[in-house]
């Protein structure tokens, strides 16, 4: 930082969004874990599913998992950044409307998933099952946010950019990039498309994806938040800036390449398991450097880990970052992953990333901000430490709870006697056995959302004792001049920091690197599989069917995919081919057994099994989990739009005829309406049947169209806003683009 | 830890923050470089030298489970002598009695009067003569195309024998809401 005889500027943060964002983040965190909580009751209890469409673990699942990750992580980290941003290049955010318009355009979308995804919208990707008009505003949302981050960059008064901006950098252009490759969908009707991949590249495509939201939305972001927030509030300097930068681009390098680990064993091209478990081993000292900069980092600040609570969260949040990024590479050899995969061990996993990590760091950083951002003292210090307590409680049973379970169950399924039998062939011994765990797991999460409502209602208290008016204070800093000679003088990362522009394109490369090997060899699927003249597409009545498969997202309990294993072979039949799913938009291989496999259940039972099955799981299968599905018994299926459903999928490439797509409704509906007498005039169980059907007296056909027409008003709103701004922004961004002095050190760079 | 007072500050000053110089810590970059050399071996051995495929190591355990299936002794069931027996054990109709709860309620009803499979208490069988040999071995051997699992994988031989015996004393007793007859008429 050069200290010349420049004029001081004036200028003030924007304070006014974090403080908003700090809101969100209170109000999302709640129901998002309150929706978790929730279904893990579910899973211990079935009847809390009461048979009604909206509450069922399947639709329930998809909203906590959005809304942890996107509502309540995204909102902490909008907070973060933006506030950390503008104090580290000593500016105002670019533009107080794209600002105020991120945070506006993410709240909707939040609620737009919320209203959604209870009514069975859903793609069935994880983390991505928000339909296509939704996709298309988080699309827009992100570019303001991006326009808006990297406007104040190309408007900072530091020279330099600190490691917590290269982790922003980071986040902004990968998520970008994952959002937009995952979400090309072909839309059918409004709120339902399919994806263009199928079978094995959709699945890769979508854990490639999966699995960088973990690291790009879930940790670069939280690093670089680690990266202002604990130096600040131990007041220690930062360990060693020299690992930052390794530890940096070795992350964000090798990162990329780890999806495949979320596929062992199934039907993708080995190579590319390969990579995967490969890469996961890599990616561990890597992750372990921000553990190491961050704890060492609060050397000397150890005495006050025991009474601050700021530091104790953050020590906590460290320590679960470190222990699931060992887990990680763990579960990531192949025979770990043998026992791990499908079972609540890759949950356990999660949660302590999550709840730990993600979830303390964000309270450390909350407690960091409240009393800053609103002028005053927080409330209770003591309310902050009772929170602490209970959270890490509820961490500690959750993940203990969830570890032992995945492991029991894992061992369960894999047990062969001497004799070649499965010594549990029923599934349903395996579930029995670890219902009591999802007890312990429930009340875990408990416990963590009780602390986590602690700290909103200490938010609240200490809000109440903030001064009315808020007034933004004065700041000077020395306007930036850069010199050219000055800066090409320092070593050679330091010359890189100095360029933000050629830091980001530089990023962008080296998450490209992977990404480009992994998934365009897959994408070249008849290289790979074999077109097999065996494999059939779904008839129109099966896509119908296949659609409500996905609309009650049953892929969060059952797989579609056989390993290759013994046991599995014992239990489940040969293993999975890549071509039988080569007509599946989107793929349906799941990632979890809450129940058993069904890739190859198809006419191992009568029709009536299935359907009293799904009218009352314990009707065939006593003590099972699973929901009834009473409301499937009186919904009429849409045969109408079938017609358009197989021309999209032909135009994705599944071989219908004219024939097939022109006959898609009557056929369907001949044999759709054929079915169902057959299997009504059958008797049922114990007369018990009819009196169970009342369940959904509440109908969801009206609410569907309001929906439509809410989102319809939200997305014209939308367009209109967008248009006007970004026009307005890109003329504002390019005449300042002219006069800043980084467009010329760059074009001298470059010569 | 080192000593923090030979540690070095660098110029940097971002809102205050300061970084130090240190260098890499030995044992994290030895981290580094182990899981490095581990992935590049573990590639290379796998995918460009002689490292078995997941097909090969499928292949192995399958084949190792069927030379393990061959060398133990061929079931001799059903033994008839050991049925017939087990027609007037009152202690094997109960064993075959709970058997019957816990596995053929759900398709064949609490009294066999049929449900999702077909009424077992008639005189009409799909499956062979209804004599005890032939339930015995569709209770064995299942009948897949209809959904009728091989209950061989799942039952003990003690308890095929007992609730091939209890399914076999159900004929005739004419429970309530029994199931069409299905199947050919055969006399007893």
């Amino acid at each position: 930082m050069s200290i010349q005889s420049q004029q001081l500027d004036t200028f003030t943060y924007d304070d006014a969004v974090v403080r908003k964002f700090i809101i969100a983040t209170l109000i999302w965190g709640i129901i998002a874990m309150a929706a978790g909580v929730f279904i893990a009751f579910e899973l211990a209890s079935w009847r809390l599913n009461m048979g009604l469409p909206w509450i069922t673990f399947g639709r329930l699942r998809p909203l906590h998992t959005n809304a942890a990750i996107f509502a309540f992580a995204g909102n902490a980290i909008f907070a973060g950044i933006y506030h950390s941003t503008q104090r580290l290049l000593k500016t105002r955010l670019y533009s107080d409307f794209l600002s105020n318009f991120h945070f506006w355009g993410w709240q909707l979308i939040i609620v737009a998933a919320a209203i959604t995804l209870p009514l069975g919208y859903t793609v069935s990707k994880e983390y991505a099952e928000l339909e296509w008009p939704i996709k298309i505003a988080i699309t827009v949302i992100w570019v303001a946010f991006a326009v808006n981050f990297f406007g104040t960059l190309s408007r900072r008064r530091e020279q330099h950019i600190y490691v917590a901006i290269w982790f922003y950098i980071a986040t902004i252009v990968t998520v970008a990039v994952l959002h937009i490759v995952n979400s090309i969908n072909i839309p059918v009707t409004f709120l339902k498309s399919y994806p263009v991949y199928a079978g094995v590249q959709d699945a890769l495509v979508q854990w490639w994806y999966g699995h960088n939201a973990v690291a790009f939305f879930l940790t670069t972001p939280f690093l670089g938040l680690m990266y202002y927030y604990v130096p600040k509030a131990a007041n220690r300097p930062v360990y060693s800036y020299r690992l930052s930068i390794v530890h940096f681009w070795s992350l964000v390098f090798i990162y990329i390449w780890a999806g495949p680990h979320h596929l062992l064993y199934t039907a993708l091209p080995e190579w590319a398991q390969t990579l995967g478990v490969v890469f996961s081993i890599m990616l561990w000292a890597p992750s372990w450097g921000g553990m190491i900069n961050g704890l060492l980092t609060l050397r000397g600040a150890w005495d006050r880990v025991r009474t601050e609570p700021i530091l104790k969260f953050f020590v906590g949040a460290l320590t679960f970052y470190g222990m699931a990024t060992f887990e990680g590479p763990l579960l990531s050899i192949k025979s770990v992953n043998a026992i791990g995969h499908y079972t609540d061990w890759i949950i356990g996993h999660v949660h302590g990333g999550t709840l730990g990590w993600n979830g303390f760091l964000t309270a450390g950083m909350l407690y960091y901000l409240v009393p800053r951002m609103w002028n005053t003292k927080l409330y209770s210090e003591k309310l902050a430490n009772t929170h602490f307590w209970t959270g890490f409680l509820g961490i500690l049973a959750y993940v203990v709870s969830m570890d032992v379970s995945g492991i029991t169950q894992g061992l369960m399924w894999r047990a062969v006697d001497s004799s070649g039998k499965l010594v549990y062939p029923d599934f349903i011994e395996t579930v029995i056995r670890i219902v009591p765990l999802y007890w312990i797991r429930a009340v875990g999460g408990t416990l963590y959302l009780v602390g986590f409502i602690m700290m909103a209602y200490n938010v609240y208290k200490t809000i109440e004792l903030a001064p009315k008016m808020l007034v933004s204070e004065k700041q000077t800093a020395p306007a930036l001049v850069t010199d050219i000679p000055k800066l090409f003088d320092e070593r050679p990362h330091r010359i890189l920091e100095g360029l933000p522009a050629v830091f980001s394109v530089l990023t962008l490369i080296a998450i490209l690197v992977g990404s480009v090997i992994e998934i365009i060899p897959t994408l070249m699927a008849h290289t790979f599989v074999p077109m097999n003249a065996k494999v059939r597409p779904y008839t129109a009545l099966e896509l119908a069917g296949r659609d409500i498969y996905v609309r009650e997202s049953c892929y969060v309990c059952h797989s579609q995919q056989i390993r290759p294993m013994t046991s599995e072979l014992l239990r489940y039949g040969k293993p999975s081919t890549p071509e039988e799913s080569m007509y599946d938009h989107p793929f349906q291989w799941g990632s979890k057994r809450i129940g058993p496999d069904l890739a190859r259940i198809g006419g191992k039972y009568p029709d009536l099994w299935h359907y009293r099955h799904m009218a009352d799981p314990r009707e065939v299968t006593p003590k099972s989990i699973m929901p009834a599905y009473p409301w499937l018994f009186q919904d009429k299926t849409d045969f109408a739009v079938l017609s358009k459903k197989l021309s999209v999928m032909r135009t994705l490439g599944v071989p219908y005829s004219d024939k097939d797509v022109e006959r898609a409704e009557s056929g369907a509906g001949r044999k759709g309406n054929h079915g169902p007498h057959r299997l009504h005039s059958t008797p049922r169980a114990h007369g018990r049947r009819g009196c169970k059907m009342n369940a959904q007296a509440l109908c969801h056909f009206p609410m569907t169209w309001l929906t439509c027409i809410a989102m319809l008003i939200f997305l014209s709103v939308f367009v209109t806003m967008f248009i006007r701004v970004f026009m307005k922004a890109n003329s504002e961004l390019y005449k300042r683009m002219e006069r800043l002095p980084l467009a010329e050190e760059e074009d001298r760079h470059e010569r | 830890m080192s000593d923090e007072k030979n540690e070095k500050l660098t110029d940097h000053d971002y809102d205050g923050i300061q970084e130090l110089d240190n260098s890499l810590p030995q044992w994290w970059l030895g981290l580094l470089y182990l899981t490095l050399l581990f992935g590049a071996g573990y590639y290379c051995y796998y995918e460009l030298g002689s490292g078995p495929s997941i097909q090969d190591e499928f292949a192995s355990e399958v084949a190792a489970m069927e030379s393990k299936k061959t060398a133990a002794p061929p079931s001799l069931f059903p033994e008839m002598p050991k049925l017939v027996a087990y027609q007037t054990s009152a202690e094997k109709l109960a064993v075959g009695k709970t058997v019957f709860q816990n596995r053929c309620v759900s398709c064949h009803g609490d009294k066999g009067q049929g449900l999702i499979g077909p009424n077992l208490t008639d005189d009409y069988w799909i499956h062979g003569d209804g004599k005890i040999g032939a339930i015995a071995k569709v209770v064995h051997d299942g009948v897949l195309d209809k959904g009728m699992p091989p209950w061989v994988t799942l039952l003990t031989d003690e308890e095929l024998y007992s609730v091939t015996a209890y399914v076999k004393s159900l004929r005739g007793t004419n429970p309530a809401g029994a199931k069409a007859s299905q199947g050919n008429l055969v006399k007893e």
